[in-house]
């Protein structure tokens, strides 16, 4: 596992042209020095050369990092930031240790009985009509009806899963499905839409009962949970799988670091999983997928790169091509999709001023287009998504590229009726 | 100082004072490679109005410390460094644009616009900002106002001095004051004006300016002609210019460069040439064409082994990306980069080229030479390890000896880069006593307590 002194000369070669500045986020929003990577490239290298400590004020510039790895994209030097700064928290976890509020999200995450009581918790609140009245209450109270309506917009269980008919012959294939916490125990919609879509195209799914993939200890340079999930994660999946399919953005790009962090016995099944771990709308562009005649779901749709499948995963052809192959769909692309949406995990709850700057930003460019739904990769840009909008009033369907394409198999069952 | 902190803090509000040592430390710097030096400010300000960096500047007066407007930190003469500690105004959160004028072709910003967004926004109104600094992404128009920056297409449509018609001013003792106007034409007493473009935030802090624009060239095309040697490439571009042909840029690129940006990012670029050169021509499609046409036989006639004309945007982009890669390949060369701007006539380039590679090698440097042919301005990036003590020596001696050839072959220290602390050693090499004297005066009426960003322009 590489430590921060093993970055020293990728943090000594920044030339500090600083056109990091031209793509950073949360330097729009806040117009720091100190938060752009340019100036945390110069504060490491005073922690490196003994100038500065790595006190609380640095736990704080580390956290001023969304981890989008915009200014990695055309650093003139090529240097890393993300994976710098994360190594950097990592330094700053052993000395200062890490937030209350970062600490509760990660211990919460690595609690399988907490997460089933939020499960419980969130299903007796939707199937009790206690939604409705929350509805209800917050149309009446000004101050309650933007946050009570995007909690809302993110818990409602839009596709219910149905069994299907396959259309096509049953493959081979073994598959394995890493629905992530968000699908798993707060939305099912994705995790529905995922197995609609596999069966009825052949697909057989099979699902662990994993843990968290680790991504929140990891990007809080809490290493050593980190590496608890991601053994637990390896242990429940066998060697001789043929795909390990992700649709969350963020759990999809944390597996090729699985094999830094893990033991010596579990490396070489890290790096083969790894190998086979692919995306949904990957997955889905690479097999010629069943679009039913006769049925449409008709409405303009956008589109919202996540950074984490963008930059991470290098996949954005491929969303976009499932949703201009669903009959009815009329897409127009946003200016800036590429751009963080400004949740980035914990981010949006140490940063709550900076996150909402980015998240309007976001927004704006998404009501630019004029579009009815929004389409993107990932649970988490959800919230930034439908946070962003809520400054605006307005909310829109949020919808991943697979979701839609449940809904149009749901929609031709019902027609066939 | 204390209770100068406790007056910022009272105008601007707590948050948008920094005066964490981390934070000094962040704004220690700027794009100029420093070594191990580091000059710490006091305190860090974030204003966003023009009232604001008035009573800053009233408070800097009571309490006599030093003052130093920052745009985007990318100055490469050292002219953002706190030299003597004090407060840095940094300009990041002025940075609207107030007005494009279509009717009187003009608009009005505030100082921390970057280049590129401000350009972007008048062209959408089919009008143009010519000077394009190569870090136009991030740089912006308050530090093009205090270094008079220019770029590529400056030798057709001239640098930013040429595009300022009016400023709004912040001097020493806060007091406000507009300079110039909205008009073209103005001779309404001493042009203050231009006194402040390029003044290095010695004289005062800008906080508006009113731009000159022109329309939108209506079509652009680019040519890369290779040649096998760098006098052929030179006297190509002399060959160009006296045939009355005004091309938008006049690039040069020499083979160590040609052989760096292939080593990372392979275009395709004639590596076995002596020298490269991309010419840029626009105005009306007609003109383009004919335009393209001559230039592609002129540069035959000296000698191009093989030209390359742009078809469509694509082409042209190609094209551009392999030179605007040069810095980034530099950058991979090894940790540090330091670019120098030396400018002579134009008829002096290949001597000047010459000159600067003897004294390379004469000094075991690497240096990927560039620049903008056209108007003789000359950037040799030299790739180097600041740490390494006996290279740097040999740097200083290379650039001294750089600067005296400049000087001999009639050029001068700077072409857009400016001073800063970096060259003020040469100032009065390049300039004769009485006219350092009056420039001295000058800065005394302006700044009688020397708060200005001290240390700078002058050694």
């Amino acid at each position: 596992m590489k430590k921060l002194e093993d970055y020293s000369e990728d943090i000594y070669k920044c030339t500090k042209c600083g056109l990091c500045q031209s793509v950073c986020p949360v330097f729009e929003a806040t117009g720091l020095e100190s938060a752009v990577s340019r100036g945390k490239f110069t504060l490491l290298n005073g922690i490196l050369t003994d100038k500065i400590k790595m006190g609380k004020n640095m736990s704080r510039y580390l956290d001023l990092c969304l981890g989008c790895r915009a200014c990695f994209e055309f650093c003139p030097s090529s240097i890393n930031a993300e994976e710098i700064i994360i190594q950097a928290r990592h330094h700053s976890f052993n000395i200062n240790g890490i937030s209350f509020v970062k600490r509760f999200i990660i211990s919460n995450l690595n609690s399988r009985l907490n997460l089933n009581l939020l499960k419980l918790a969130l299903s007796i609140y939707r199937k009790s009509g206690l939604i409705n009245t929350a509805n209800f209450i917050a149309e009446k109270i000004s101050f309650l009806k933007q946050p009570v309506c995007v909690f809302n917009s993110q818990i409602k269980e839009t596709i219910r899963y149905k069994k299907q008919k396959p259309v096509k012959s049953d493959s081979k294939l073994k598959i394995v499905y890493f629905p992530g916490c968000i699908n798993n125990y707060i939305n099912p919609s994705v995790k529905n839409s995922v197995k609609i879509v596999l069966e009825k195209n052949g697909f057989e799914v099979n699902i662990p009962d994993f843990v968290c993939c680790g991504m929140p200890a990891r990007s809080a340079g809490d290493f050593k949970t980190f590496k608890k999930q991601a053994e637990k994660n390896l242990d429940l999946i066998d060697d001789n799988i043929d795909f390990l399919l992700t649709d969350c953005a963020s759990c999809g790009s944390i597996w090729e670091h699985y094999a830094e962090i893990v033991d010596d016995k579990y490396k070489e099944k890290a790096r083969n999983l790894t190998a086979k771990a692919v995306n949904i709308n990957k997955f889905l562009a690479e097999i010629d997928f069943y679009i039913p005649e006769n049925t449409e779901i008709t409405a303009t749709v956008t589109y919202h790169d996540p950074c984490h499948l963008k930059r991470f995963q290098n996949v954005y052809t491929e969303p976009r091509e499932i949703l201009k192959k669903i009959p009815g769909i009329n897409f127009v692309e946003m200016n800036e999709a590429d751009k963080c949406c400004g949740v980035s995990g914990t981010f949006c709850v140490v940063n709550p001023d900076i996150s909402k700057a980015i998240s309007v930003k976001k927004a704006e460019n998404i009501l630019d287009t004029n579009a009815q739904i929004v389409s993107t990769g990932c649970p988490s840009c959800k919230i930034g998504l439908s946070n962003g909008l809520a400054i605006f009033n307005k909310i829109m369907p949020i919808y991943q590229p697979v979701e839609l394409l449940a809904m149009l198999y749901l929609k031709e069952n019902n027609n066939k009726r | 100082m204390e209770t100068a902190i406790k007056n910022l803090k009272s105008v601007l509000g707590n948050e948008n004072v920094l005066t964490s040592y981390e934070d000094r430390y962040c704004y220690a710097y700027d794009a100029t490679a420093l070594g191990d030096k580091l000059y710490l400010p006091d305190v860090i300000v974030l204003p966003s109005s023009t009232e604001q960096v008035s009573e800053i500047l009233k408070i800097a007066d009571k309490y006599s410390m030093p003052v130093i407007a920052r745009g985007a930190g990318t100055n490469l003469a050292g002219g953002c460094i706190p030299l003597n500690g004090g407060i840095i105004i940094h300009l990041s959160r002025m940075n609207q644009i107030l007005e494009v004028d279509k009717d009187n072709l003009l608009c009005r910003v505030q100082p921390g616009v970057a280049v590129e967004k401000l350009q972007q926004a008048v062209e959408e109104a089919g009008l143009y900002y010519p000077p394009d600094p190569s870090n136009l992404k991030v740089s912006t128009i308050g530090g093009s106002i205090a270094q008079s920056s220019g770029g590529p297409r400056c030798f057709k449509y001239g640098t930013t001095k040429d595009y300022i018609l009016g400023l709004e001013l912040v001097l020493a003792d806060g007091t406000i004051i507009e300079t110039g106007g909205k008009t073209i034409k103005n001779v309404t007493g001493y042009n203050l004006t231009q006194l402040i473009v390029g003044s290095e935030g010695t004289l005062g802090i800008v906080t508006e300016a009113t731009l000159k624009l022109i329309p939108k060239p209506e079509s652009k095309k680019v040519l890369i002609a290779f040649f096998n040697s760098i006098d052929n490439a030179a006297n190509a571009v002399t060959g160009i210019i006296s045939a009355k042909i005004m091309p938008a840029t006049l690039e040069l690129i020499d083979k160590y460069t040609m052989e760096t940006i292939e080593k990372f990012y392979p275009t395709g670029l004639r590596t076995d040439m002596d020298a490269s050169l991309v010419i840029e021509v626009d105005g009306s499609q007609e003109t383009v064409d004919v335009q393209a046409k001559r230039i592609e036989s002129i540069c035959k006639s000296y000698n191009a082994c093989d030209i390359r004309i742009s078809k469509d945007q694509k082409e042209a982009d190609d094209i551009w990306f392999a030179r605007r890669s040069a810095f980034g390949a530099v950058a991979k060369l090894g940790p540090n980069v330091i670019t120098e701007d030396a400018v002579v006539p134009r008829d002096k380039i290949p001597t000047m080229i010459r000159e600067i590679r003897r004294i390379n090698t004469k000094y075991s440097l690497t240096a990927c030479i560039m620049g903008h042919a056209g108007d003789g301005n000359i950037h040799p990036n030299y790739s180097l390890d600041l740490r390494n003590k006996d290279e740097m020596e040999r740097f200083e001696k290379a650039v001294d000896e750089l600067f005296n050839t400049a000087l001999r072959l009639g050029g001068t220290l700077s072409g857009e880069h400016g001073i800063g602390m970096t060259k003020s050693k040469y100032m009065k090499k390049a300039l004769d006593e009485r006219s350092i004297e009056i420039m001295k005066s000058i800065k005394q009426v302006f700044d009688p307590k020397g708060i200005l960003n001290p240390g700078k322009l002058f050694y």
